[in-house]
């Protein structure tokens, strides 16, 4: 049992750690001005998170995602368990919500940022939109492949409403939830980068333009990668509730299953 | 004799159509999806008139209508459009030319697919955009540094499409060619491909939107021009009613690609069970 878990680690971990080591080694005596030694990077990815203000930028950014997700995952689960429900809902609101996904929050973002200001809440509004369409649309979706069977057991012991909808569809559509979240956390980090890019006086985003603009290369590199970390330590973290929620559900590693549910994501636009 | 004519006329007694209860059934459907869109813009102008939003963050649907329809007769408009397009359509066409065979190979042999795993699942969930400065300092501004951001951010989808649909090849079929010693090359043409064919064309479609999506977001912090770059430009100059009609048409082109690339999958894939209903 452990053997073959450590196994299946070296299996997977061997090419990840090659490829560090390669970065390490190719770019040590590297003089290109646009690609400095891999140490250097992260050397000024460090030094800007322990004595620089690089914390207080990561802080913005991540405070930024978390407060938009979830006002994206109450508002969207709420309104798709709702709307998902009812079948005449469902299909009267579908052409409606199709469009909406497919208008780029992104698009919003000089909309949004030029009238709101480049405060905190713009860019929350930002995140908790780009968020709320998967969630939504993935939740109805949820709600909408529960077996019949199951809703119409909860109808004929009248369960009470709010009952049924707690227990019986929030639990059901559960796992296309998370598939909607998971696309929803991907958008936010975009979301995040491209407002205070576009524009911010502090955060990862302002972090990396600044530092570009000023031709400071290794800290640019860093705080793209500590951008990179940030984004997969948030899927990760998702993944962990994922499994601790949805056990009963994936029955194995959620991880082996992450390709395959690929396919069933209402993916973000 | 007027029985007769009411079994004729009875729209029961057609077998063509769905039944009695299909038809009005279907046109009341038409009637309040039509109802909600109504209800959005009503509500939308609304807001607008109450001066609840500041005009220049939300103008009122009707101006912005007016403004889509001068836009539409403008030639600035459709080289927006184009600029768009282009760099999306080009990022895309590297990343499936890139992606499809590298997931297909890579989902063939197990030891591949698991070795590369985490490595992709970081680059994966890494944000393309972020790349942005780096690629202004390395590219500098220019339409291929748009490409480049495109084809990174399209090569992950259909990679993990086409590695999952090489995966998914029945065991029986996978045994059976061994057993034959079918030849590789062959192996891949005839098995592999055909079996991976309708997760491959989900991984294009996934991609044809992010290309878009991708490109109009670098328009958008960068000078390239481009639709992204239009919106900017009309709402830093008061015009936000044709940054609104700019940002409809990204919405329309995306609604646009979604719909035709699942109709091309349908009528591709007409030998399959269709991978999505309706």
């Amino acid at each position: 049992m452990r053997s073959s878990f450590l196994k299946a680690a070296a299996k997977q971990l061997w090419l990840p750690v090659v490829v560090i080591a390669a970065l390490f080694a190719l770019t040590a005596g590297s003089t290109s001005f646009y690609f400095p030694p891999f140490s250097q990077m992260l050397g000024a990815m460090w030094t800007g998170l322990t004595e620089g203000e690089l914390v207080g930028d990561l802080w913005f950014s991540l405070k930024n995602i978390l407060v938009g997700l979830a006002l994206a995952i109450v508002a969207g689960v709420l309104l798709g368990l709702v709307i998902g429900e009812r079948p005449t809902l469902r299909r009267a609101t579908a052409p409606l919500l199709d469009f909406a996904r497919a208008t780029p929050t992104i698009a919003f973002v000089p909309v949004i940022v030029l009238t709101l200001g480049i405060g905190a809440a713009p860019k929350v509004f930002l995140i908790f939109l780009g968020a709320l369409w998967p969630i939504l649309l993935n939740t109805i979706s949820g709600v909408e492949s529960i077996n019949p069977a199951v809703l119409e057991t909860a109808r004929s012991y009248r369960i009470p409403w709010w009952l049924r909808l707690r227990r019986v569809v929030l639990f059901g559509a559960l796992p296309q939830i998370f598939a909607g979240i998971r696309v929803a956390l991907s958008v936010a980090v975009v979301l995040m980068v491209v407002s205070e890019i576009y524009g911010s006086p502090i955060g990862l985003g302002n972090f990396i333009l600044q530092s570009g603009s000023s031709f400071a290369v290794p800290e640019t590199w860093g705080g793209t990668i500590l951008i990179g970390i940030l984004g997969y330590a948030l899927s990760v973290v998702l993944l962990v509730i994922e499994f601790a929620l949805l056990g009963w559900y994936h029955q194995r590693a959620p991880r082996a299953k992450a390709v395959r549910t690929m396919e069933n994501e209402v993916t973000p636009a | 004799m007027s029985t007769t004519t009411d079994l004729v006329d009875a729209p029961a007694a057609d077998p063509v159509h769905a039944g009695p209860a299909a038809e009005p059934r279907r046109s009341r459907m038409l009637l309040l999806q039509l109802l909600c869109f109504v209800g959005v813009v009503v509500l939308w102008e609304l807001v607008s008139l109450l001066g609840l939003v500041s005009a220049s963050a939300l103008p009122s649907p009707f101006e912005t209508a007016a403004r889509f329809g001068t836009l539409l007769a403008d030639g600035g408009y459709w080289s927006a459009v184009g600029e768009t397009l282009r760099d999306a359509v080009v990022g895309l066409l590297a990343a499936a030319v890139i992606g499809v065979p590298l997931g297909l190979v890579t989902g063939t042999y197990v030891a591949a697919e698991e070795s590369s795993r985490l490595l992709v699942d970081f680059l994966r969930s890494f944000p393309v955009i972020a790349l942005l400065p780096v690629f202004l300092l390395v590219l500098g501004s220019t339409p291929s540094m748009k490409q480049t951001v495109v084809f990174i951010a399209c090569v992950f989808p259909v990679f993990l499409q086409a590695q999952y649909g090489a995966r998914s090849v029945p065991p029986m079929i996978a045994e059976t060619v061994r057993a034959y010693r079918i030849p590789r090359l062959l192996r891949f043409r005839r098995v592999i491909l055909p079996s991976a064919t309708p997760s491959i064309m989900t991984g294009l479609r996934l991609a044809a939107t992010t290309s878009v999506l991708v490109a109009i977001g670098v328009e958008i912090l960068t000078t390239l021009p481009g639709i992204g770059h239009e919106v900017t430009q009309q709402q830093q100059s008061g015009n936000s009613d044709a940054a609104f009609a700019y940002i409809f048409t990204a919405g329309i082109l995306g609604y646009g690609i979604n719909r035709a690339s699942m109709y091309l999958e349908t009528s591709l894939m007409r030998w399959r069970p269709p991978a999505h209903p309706s």
